[in-house]
């Protein structure tokens, strides 16, 4: 068998079966886990943005209700009023009343002195001129500060409105709970890492930050401040730890401070890293699978095209040895007529000589009488091998013959013991036992009855003659067996305990002209003839043999029709 | 009683030669042909009981021998005598009219034992014509010189 077609057949099939369904199958993964990232991405930056804008929204309403409820003490009192002592106290309570968010409320002439104050602090007298927000508020009319410690060493920050009456310019600043403020700007939670904190345009923090950072701590992280444009920016940036996160960015109140809202970007785009591993998990166990598959048909597949080719060849085989035998029979048939001619001649030759001799003999006219026994001697010896002759051109005709087998319907049971009564007597006189085993299962065979009798006979022969060479007369054993072979046909055993076949000399038994007998004893055609007439009823024969243990002899034969 | 008389057609000449000696010993006579043709023609000229042919000969074989020979003369006994004893010539060459068949090689006593055999057989029919004939004389002068004026009227 050769084996290097199927190693190249063996990976054309595996190649195309492994690619071919791999090819849809990552295409398909990909195609799905690319749409599905797309999808989670704008997902998850529109709602970081939706988020930031909400946020800012509040905290932009928040910052301008309380400049509201400050511009509005501011147009509802002149700065006389306000300076009346209880005054302020009064204003305050309502104010408080209005937000909790006011921690302090307090009066500023236009020279920064801090005229009335009502809150936790002393802070009265106090003068502001140098402060930046007393600054700014002197030149804007309105200021919200960035978070600062001022005279009180605490972080908050001040929302201040100024007026100008009768030609002098007042200052009415309020401070609002930085901790309520922090809350509101800390009220923000997106997913395990998602925070929302504002800085300064300093970079400092105005509400604490959930991952770590205190108010007015300077954050660390270097942060693209956006343009001064309205849009809300997402982008992704390492901090300083080196985690990626989700930014989205915003500025509110002109610039001032920055919202930032960020998420870290494994927690933003967790589902994308889930469906990601589960593609990854699907990839290899489907690939794994096909694989597989791939693997255990192309063996199959193979196994297949190698169990077909081998039977193609067995029976290519059968069929080259059939024409052989053919061409031999036919050829051997005409070699037997011709030599049979000649052979008549010298038969005839040989008759009269005889005759002569005879004569000669009885009239006493031979003159050397002493040589005369060689002479018959010889002429008895021409005569044997002008027979042995005869055999051979014999068993060569019959082994030639093609006559049409006349198949019947056979029935075992009767028949093998019918056959085997005619050899019974010599394998009786030979102290041989003969052995039959045929159960009623056997069914009928397909077969022409004579020429199945002379193979069984040939058969039996040859059993016969190797117990002689054996065991001599005693201990011989031949085993006669039917039975149905698994293949739907019907098998005959002929086995014997002779002296068994060399293994040499096993794969020859059926040529013909093969023969292991002292030369004249054998022509080398019995089964070489019957092998033919077995193959010729579309059956088959074999044979099995241990050299000194016996031979078995295997016939199968069709089952006949019903 | 008649002597048989043997015509042996082979077309080996010297079995033909040896043949017709070892015959002539036994105490038969015997005539030879190289071929069908030559055994036709003799057996126009003489009067021949049996016929040894070989089947197998080159120009005229031996079962379109047979054949014509059984065709001519119809009492003459055919053996048919082959080197290659295949069933189906056997069956066609007894068809045809052989009496029987023989395989090379064969002794001379089998053949004269085939051969006498035959020549029994032949014996028997014609003693059988003869009685017939001797009955058909018996049975009525005036139908016979009936019978001789006009030979289409039925027997």
């Amino acid at each position: 068998m050769q084996q290097a077609p199927y190693k190249a057949i063996q990976k054309i099939i595996l190649a195309s079966m492994i690619l071919l369904p791999f090819i849809p199958f990552v295409l398909s993964l990909s195609i799905g886990y690319y749409f599905f990232a797309a999808a989670l991405e704008s997902n998850t930056v529109s709602r970081m943005e939706r988020i930031v804008s909400d946020h800012r929204q509040m905290i932009e309403t928040f910052l301008n209700e309380r400049k509201a409820d400050l511009e509005y003490i501011l147009h509802a009192h002149s700065y006389e009023d306000l300076l009346q002592p209880g005054s302020l106290d009064v204003v305050f309570s309502l104010l408080q009343k209005e937000s909790s968010a006011f921690v302090d409320l307090g009066i500023f002439n236009d020279q920064g002195v801090h005229e009335r104050y009502c809150g936790p602090f002393e802070l009265t007298g106090k003068i502001y001129l140098q402060t930046d927000w007393f600054k700014e508020v002197m030149k804007r009319g309105v200021y919200i500060s960035d978070i600062f410690l001022g005279y009180r060493k605490i972080p908050h920050f001040v929302i201040a409105v100024a007026r100008e009456e009768k030609g002098r310019q007042w200052v009415l600043r309020a401070t609002i709970d930085s901790l309520l403020f922090n809350r509101i700007a800390e009220g923000v939670r997106i997913g395990k890492t998602g925070e929302a904190y504002i800085l300064s345009a300093r970079g400092i923090l105005q509400t604490s930050r959930r991952s770590g950072g205190q108010l007015m701590d300077k954050c660390e992280d270097t942060l693209q401040y956006p343009e001064a444009s309205a849009e809300i920016q997402t982008f992704i940036a390492k901090d300083i730890r080196g985690n990626k996160f989700l930014y989205a960015t915003a500025w509110m109140k002109e610039r001032h401070w920055l919202l930032v809202a960020r998420q870290k970007k494994t927690d933003a785009f967790k589902d994308l890293y889930s469906a990601a591993y589960f593609i990854v998990i699907v990839s290899i166990v489907g690939g794994a699978i096909i694989l597989a598959t791939a693997c255990c048909l192309t063996r199959h597949i193979v196994g297949r095209m190698a169990a077909v080719d081998a039977e193609k060849d067995q029976l290519n085989r059968q069929l080259i040895w059939a024409s052989r035998l053919a061409e031999l029979g036919e050829m051997s048939a005409g070699f037997a007529h011709e030599i049979n001619n000649p052979l008549q001649i010298i038969k005839n030759e040989h008759s009269l000589i005889a005759m002569i001799l005879a004569e000669l003999k009885e009239k006493h006219r031979i003159t050397a009488p002493d040589s005369l026994p060689d002479l018959e001697e010889s002429l008895d010896q021409i005569d044997l091998q002008i027979q042995r002759c005869a055999r051979i051109t014999q068993s060569i005709l019959k082994f030639g013959r093609k006559s049409e087998p006349a198949a019947m319907k056979v029935d075992l049971k009767q028949y093998i013991p019918e056959v085997v009564e005619l050899v019974a007597k010599k394998a009786g006189v030979h102290g041989i036992k003969v052995l039959q085993k045929i159960p009623d299962s056997v069914p009928p065979a397909h077969v022409d009855p004579d020429q199945l009798q002379q193979v069984l006979i040939n058969l039996f022969n040859n059993a016969i003659d190797a117990i002689l060479e054996k065991h001599g007369s005693m201990g011989g054993e031949l085993i006669i067996e039917g039975r149905p072979d698994p293949t739907g046909m019907i098998e005959i055993l002929v086995t014997d305990n002779g002296c068994g076949i060399r293994a040499d000399d096993l794969p020859k038994v059926f040529t013909p002209f093969f023969t292991t007998k002292p030369p004249g004893k054998g022509t080398g055609l019995g089964l070489a003839v019957c092998y033919g007439i077995i193959g010729g009823q579309g059956g088959s024969m074999a044979v099995e043999s241990q050299a000194g243990r016996g031979t078995t002899f295997t016939i199968r034969l069709p089952v006949a029709s019903p | 009683m008649e002597k048989m008389k043997i015509m042996l057609v082979d077309d080996e000449e010297r079995f033909l030669e040896t043949t017709r000696k070892l015959l002539a010993r036994k105490g038969y006579d015997a005539v030879t042909a190289a071929s069908g043709r030559e055994a036709i023609r003799q057996l126009e000229s003489r009067h021949i009981h049996i016929v040894i042919l070989d089947v197998k000969m080159p120009l005229m074989d031996g079962i379109a021998a047979l054949k014509e020979i059984k065709r001519r003369f119809p009492p003459v006994e055919v053996i048919m005598l082959t080197g290659h004893a295949t069933v189906e010539t056997a069956i066609e060459g007894l068809k045809s009219g052989a009496t029987d068949y023989l395989m090379k090689p064969i002794s001379i006593e089998a053949l004269i034992q085939k051969a006498e055999e035959a020549f029994a057989k032949q014996m028997l029919l014609e003693e059988k014509i003869r009685l017939a004939q001797g009955r058909l004389f018996m049975k009525s002068p005036r139908e016979i010189l009936k019978k001789a004026k006009d030979p289409s009227a039925p027997d």
